[in-house]
């Protein structure tokens, strides 16, 4: 036996095999590496296919595509994607004036613009641009939707469906971030008061279901304003929307900026840092970087929460599903209220699962 | 651009009151008596090494000469500035932070900018010195710690040695009176020790005026004016190097070096 090893000869690097263990194993492992794990993976498979069979069926091979009336589709072992088709608009816009949808179409296509350069970019870049992109869209879009000056003047609440979560989304965001920062900010003041007060409104909005801030605030916000002054259901919904989801972003940039330690301000202190710029320069920035993710993931239930607004009787993409459904020309088979609703919840799925796959590559990338 | 020698020995001459003069300070943290009695004066200039076993109050002593930990006794007059203990305000934490300099034990550099922006903000966000200045100084003191290549880098990107010498040129930049430094080498592998130890003793040869708390005893004899001992929140004894390492005059001191000088 040797006591002294000397390597005489140094191991050249190599090359890491291509894969261990060949794919049709290591998929043999993962799926029916036991006996009861086989049955379960052959169970899940079957009701898998069954389920993708019906729906394939349901969806595509019996579906009805044409028509403007419930007559188009007669029984109900086929979606009746005629009533989604010929209904385009109310979906789209609600009932935006035909005559002035092309600021409708500038706003849908700005938006997915600004979406493909937000997605494309790098994510460790700076997210100040994109931060400001999105408080600055929904002030330009309601500019655009609403009008006045030298573009006729289209009341907010005829704005609806999709082009009615993308406005209350964005708008609900471009507010309620702003806000709850410095609620969050608020909760770490040196003064009493300001602190009781964010921690009061944070606690007391947390613990109010959306629906109640919603009806509180379209039928007794009224109340308490000064009489004369009137503000459209669009935008109570829009402000307690905001208010709410200010609340929940106070509880993220609250972690964020907690995250931040307590050496980094001792840091800027002894640079000479006033207390004003460590925050600006030192505590922000890395505070706002860390919860990007987060703010994405409230994005993503804001725009799910604009199904609410149809309760309180704003024209948002639920609301339209059901006014369609009731309207003469389509009442009838059940069919055509859960055709609507399917096609509602494969848009929300699209859009929420781009929004957090977004989310998702953020938060691996720091 | 002043030389670093010119800089220093007109910072100096502008007056013959000590940089640095702690007059009875006490300090608690809740009930734990953590500094008792401090009196200490530090001449501009002088390098003084301060040690002593944990929890003896060290982190503790110099933080309360910036003001970054506040007292409840007594009063700190630092590079002409008196704050008696009732007297901390931000606006005193920030007069005596643009006088006087920081090393961290852990660098606390600013993770979110590049090295070079991590040296400018200070001076050009806190003093006002125009950009092109301040990115000279910046440049000058980099090449000083000898990391001129690394200056668009982030501070992840480079070693914990590196990063302690960008944390020294950063404190350089807001050209202070006197720099403070917590054991800035107690968070380094033991290979990049070495050259953190030379950024630090050619900064005391140009005649900075240094307070280091450090574990480093062949630091404390080759660059050291004075050492100061500390144990249980009080100064147990000062003594030139010599003095301190062979004739300690404290029972106290004399078990510490007995028990760090041995191995
Ligand atoms: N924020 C704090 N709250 C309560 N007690 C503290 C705090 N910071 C320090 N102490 C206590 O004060 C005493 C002195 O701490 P200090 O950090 O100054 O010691 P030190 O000499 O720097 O020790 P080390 O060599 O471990 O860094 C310790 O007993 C410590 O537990
Ligand atoms: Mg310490």
């Amino acid at each position: 036996m040797t006591t002294h090893f000397v390597r005489d000869a140094p191991i050249d690097a190599r090359v890491a095999p291509a894969a261990a263990i060949a794919w049709p194993r290591r998929w043999h492992r993962a799926w029916f590496a036991s006996p009861a794990m086989s049955a379960l993976s052959l169970l899940l498979l079957a009701l898998f296919a069954f389920a993708c069979v019906r729906f394939f069926d349901w969806a595509i091979v019996r579906a009805h595509w044409l028509g403007q009336s419930s007559a188009a589709c007669p029984g109900s072992d086929g979606a009746c994607w005629a009533f989604v088709i010929s209904r385009w608009k109310p979906w789209l816009v609600g009932n935006y004036p035909l005559a002035q949808i092309g600021r409708a179409w500038t706003c849908f296509g700005a938006f997915a613009l600004f979406w493909i350069w937000v997605v494309r970019r790098p994510p460790a870049a700076r997210p100040g641009p994109v931060l400001l992109g999105f408080v600055l869209l929904p002030i330009a879009f309601l500019l655009l939707l609403i009008g006045g000056g030298p573009l006729s003047f289209v009341a907010p609440t005829q704005i609806g469906g999709l082009l009615l979560t993308l406005v209350v989304t964005l708008a609900t965001f471009a507010t309620a971030l702003p806000i709850g920062l410095c609620i969050a900010l608020g909760r770490r003041s040196e003064w009493p008061l300001v602190r009781a007060l964010c921690g009061l409104f944070v606690e007391g909005m947390r613990a109010v279901p959306l629906l109640a801030v919603l009806f509180i605030a379209a039928t007794l916000l009224p109340m308490f304003l000064p009489r004369g002054i009137d503000v459209d259901l669009f935008s109570r919904a829009v402000i307690a929307f905001a208010l709410f989801n200010a609340a929940m972003a106070a509880e993220v940039f609250r972690g964020g900026l907690q995250a931040i330690g307590r050496g980094q301000i001792e840091a800027a202190t002894t640079v000479g840092l006033s207390r004003f710029a460590t925050l600006r320069l030192i505590v922000l920035p890395q505070a706002i970087r860390a919860v990007v993710p987060a703010l994405v993931n409230i994005m993503i239930a804001v725009v799910k929460e604009t199904t609410l607004l149809s309760v309180i009787g704003v024209n948002d993409l639920l609301g339209a599903v059901e006014i369609g459904a009731k309207s003469p020309d389509w009442v009838g088979e059940a069919n055509i209220l859960t055709s609507g609703y399917v096609f509602l919840a494969l848009a929300y799925l699209a859009v929420c699962h781009g929004l957090s796959r977004y989310s998702r590559r953020l938060e691996l990338s720091s | 651009m002043p030389t670093d020698a010119a800089a220093i020995a007109s910072a100096r001459a502008s007056g013959d009151a000590p940089i640095l003069r702690m007059q009875a300070i006490n300090k608690w943290y809740g009930d734990y008596h953590a500094l008792r009695d401090i009196d200490l004066v530090v001449d501009a200039g002088e390098r003084i090494v301060v040690c002593g076993p944990s929890g003896s109050g060290k982190s503790t002593l110099v933080r309360t000469v910036n003001l970054l930990e506040p007292f409840e006794q007594g009063r700190v007059q630092v590079c002409g500035i008196d704050v008696a203990a009732d007297a901390i305000t931000r606006a005193a934490r920030l007069a005596v932070n643009r006088r006087v300099g920081m090393v961290f034990q852990q660098f606390n550099l600013f993770p979110h900018m590049s090295v070079l922006a991590n040296l400018t903000v200070g001076p050009v966000f806190g003093r006002g010195v125009r950009r092109a200045e301040a990115h000279e100084l910046a440049m000058h003191y980099l090449a000083r710690v000898g990391l001129t290549d690394h200056a668009q880098k982030r501070p992840a990107e480079l070693s914990g040695g590196q990063q302690q010498r960008v944390a020294i040129a950063r404190a350089l930049c807001t050209r202070p009176q006197l720099v403070l430094f917590d054991e800035p080498t107690a968070a380094l592998d033991p290979e990049m020790v070495n050259e953190v130890l030379q950024t630090m003793e050619s900064l005391a040869a140009d005649g900075m005026t240094m307070i280091v708390v450090t574990h480093e005893m062949g630091f404390a004899r080759r660059v050291a004016d004075r050492v100061v001992f500390m144990d249980q929140g009080q100064i147990i004894e000062i003594a030139k190097p010599d003095d301190f390492f062979e004739r300690p005059q404290s029972r106290r001191l004399a078990s510490f070096l007995s028990r760090i000088l041995t191995h």
